[in-house]
């Protein structure tokens, strides 16, 4: 038994299956788009309705009232796809050799599917490598929001820039226009994924005639989709549960600091975060206005000298505060393994320092006769020093 | 690719001239002119037909009238107006042209300057 449909065209009422309601709708859906902008839309889609009312009549009789969906798939196909003749497309001209070879593309091929979204590297309005704006277009977000992000990263360890450079080698270009589609795409979101499901749901529903069978798997259709549940939150605890018990476990193991820490160490960080914080603002300031709150530096000192004194300043105010955490880290029993990191830590410093300096040295006049008026200023320091020391002192 | 193929921008180019000569002929509606073609190189489906015909109305080539048939609702009968008939003329004479250039270039020049002169 199936649902019957009952439409008028061009005045006259024709029942038509369900399923060949909707493939008629659609090619109709189709043609109407494709002769949008034309003049005569209407009076050609009244013409082929009125031409699929003949073909559907001499399928019917006095005993058949019915168009059976495969009828009306038929009458379709002979119809062929609507083609504006004003507008010279591809697919007009596919269509004419269709005809003869045998049956063309059928009249729904007008309906594809947007494209699933891919990640691209998008070159429209690219700063470096199109990185952050790929992923913004993949995440549907301001792709300022993703460049702050980056810029975050960069700032604090350089994982930024090795990240970059990583996306930037794996990811491809969007070159083609389906490439670029794909990448600002409609995401595959959960309304997208429920979508589907739903029409898997109930494409799978309508194939079955009898209704036992279709009952019977409604039903473990369900028991799947509970099981798959069930599954799922008894993964999600016992990940939690581990999660909690090597807390735990780490929590017993490592010696507790004395009580007076517990006061301390907020406050160091909260210290430390935001010398940092002035830091980078004073760097900006300096950038920004060529002072740093006001304060000029001496003429003749660039701009990356100035950052330079900034960041030895900053490292300098931090020391304190990065000796007390250490001593609380190696009292906690994070031990040796903390302290190697950190000396590793210092000397990568050190390399970056001596290598802005010799940079500097090679390529800027200004640092490279700073840097010899310094060695000159070391010479006198050193020999005053000297002749201090050499000097006779009063009292023998 | 196929002659076919290589031939479908050909195809859809003369499509409508083959219609403004099956119009010429007699009055006819889409069926007959389907039919007509049908069995030729031409063959096309009314999704092709109805936006063509509907073009060359708008044109001024062709026109119509409603006919009452023995069977069903009345139809559109086409015929060509005036200014089709001057079109289908100069496209015939285009016609004559090109088919004569076909066959004329890659002859023996002997024969060929033979063929080209009068005109």
């Amino acid at each position: 038994m199936n649902k019957v449909i009952i439409i008028n065209l061009n005045g006259i009422a024709y029942q038509l299956e369900e399923n060949g309601y909707e493939a008629l709708r659609r090619y109709l859906d189709t043609a109407a788009r494709r002769l949008e902008g034309n003049p005569d839309k209407d009076e050609i889609i009244a013409d082929i309705e009125q031409s699929i009312a003949d073909k559907f009549r001499a399928v019917l009789g006095a005993n058949k009232t019915v168009v059976v969906s495969k009828e009306v798939e038929d009458v379709i196909e002979e119809m062929g796809p609507v083609q504006d003749a004003s507008s010279a497309s591809d697919e007009s001209a596919h269509s004419a050799a269709g005809a003869k070879d045998g049956p063309g593309p059928t009249a729904s091929a007008g309906e594809t599917p947007a494209p699933p979204k891919r990640l691209y590297r998008i070159r429209e309005g690219a700063q470096v490598g199109g990185v952050c704006n790929g992923l913004a277009a993949y995440f549907n977000v301001d792709v300022t929001l993703v460049r702050i992000i980056f810029a975050c990263m960069v700032l604090s360890g350089g994982v930024g820039i090795v990240l970059y450079l990583l996306m930037m080698m794996v990811i491809p270009w969007a070159n083609t226009s389906a490439e670029k589609a794909a990448a600002t795409g409609a995401p595959f979101t959960t309304e997208e994924f429920i979508r589907r499901a739903r029409e898997g749901y109930y494409g799978g529903l309508k194939t079955f005639k009898d209704g036992r069978a279709f009952r019977e798997w409604k039903w473990q259709f369900k028991q799947e989709m509970r099981q798959r549940k069930r599954d799922f939150q008894r993964e999600f605890h016992k990940n939690a549960e581990q999660w909690r018990q090597n807390w735990h476990q780490h929590w017993a193991q490592s010696p507790h600091p004395h009580p007076g820490w517990w006061f301390a160490f907020p406050f160091l960080t909260l210290l430390s975060v935001l010398l940092t914080l002035l830091c980078v603002a004073s760097i900006l300031s300096l950038v920004v206005t060529g002072a740093v709150f006001g304060f000029f530096f001496p003429a003749g000192v660039h701009l990356w000298l100035g950052i330079l004194i900034l960041l030895v300043i900053f490292s300098m105010l931090t020391w304190p505060l990065k000796v007390m955490r250490h001593a609380y880290y190696s009292h906690c029993g994070y031990g040796p393994v903390y302290v190697g990191l950190h000396m590793w830590n210092s000397f990568a410093w050190l390399a970056f320092l001596v290598l802005v300096l010799w940079f500097a040295d090679r390529h800027s006049l200004h640092a490279h006769e700073a840097i010899e008026h310094l060695r000159y200023a070391a010479h006198h320091v050193v020999d005053a020093l000297r002749d201090w020391w050499n000097k006779p002192s009063p009292m023998p | 690719m196929s002659i076919n193929e290589k031939f479908t921008a050909i195809r859809k180019g003369l499509l409508e001239f083959l219609v403004l000569k099956i119009v010429a002929s007699n009055k006819v509606y889409v069926a007959d002119i389907l039919g007509q073609l049908s069995e030729t190189e031409f063959a096309t489906q009314e999704g092709t037909l109805y936006p063509l015909l509907s073009k060359m109305r708008r044109e001024e080539l062709v026109d119509y009238e409603w006919k009452e048939s023995e069977a069903g609702p009345p139809r559109k009968y086409y015929q060509l107006t005036a200014k089709g008939r001057e079109q289908l003329r100069e496209t015939s004479d285009y016609w004559q042209k090109i088919s004569g250039t076909v066959k004329r270039l890659g002859q023996d020049p002997g024969e060929q300057t033979e063929n080209s002169t009068p005109r």
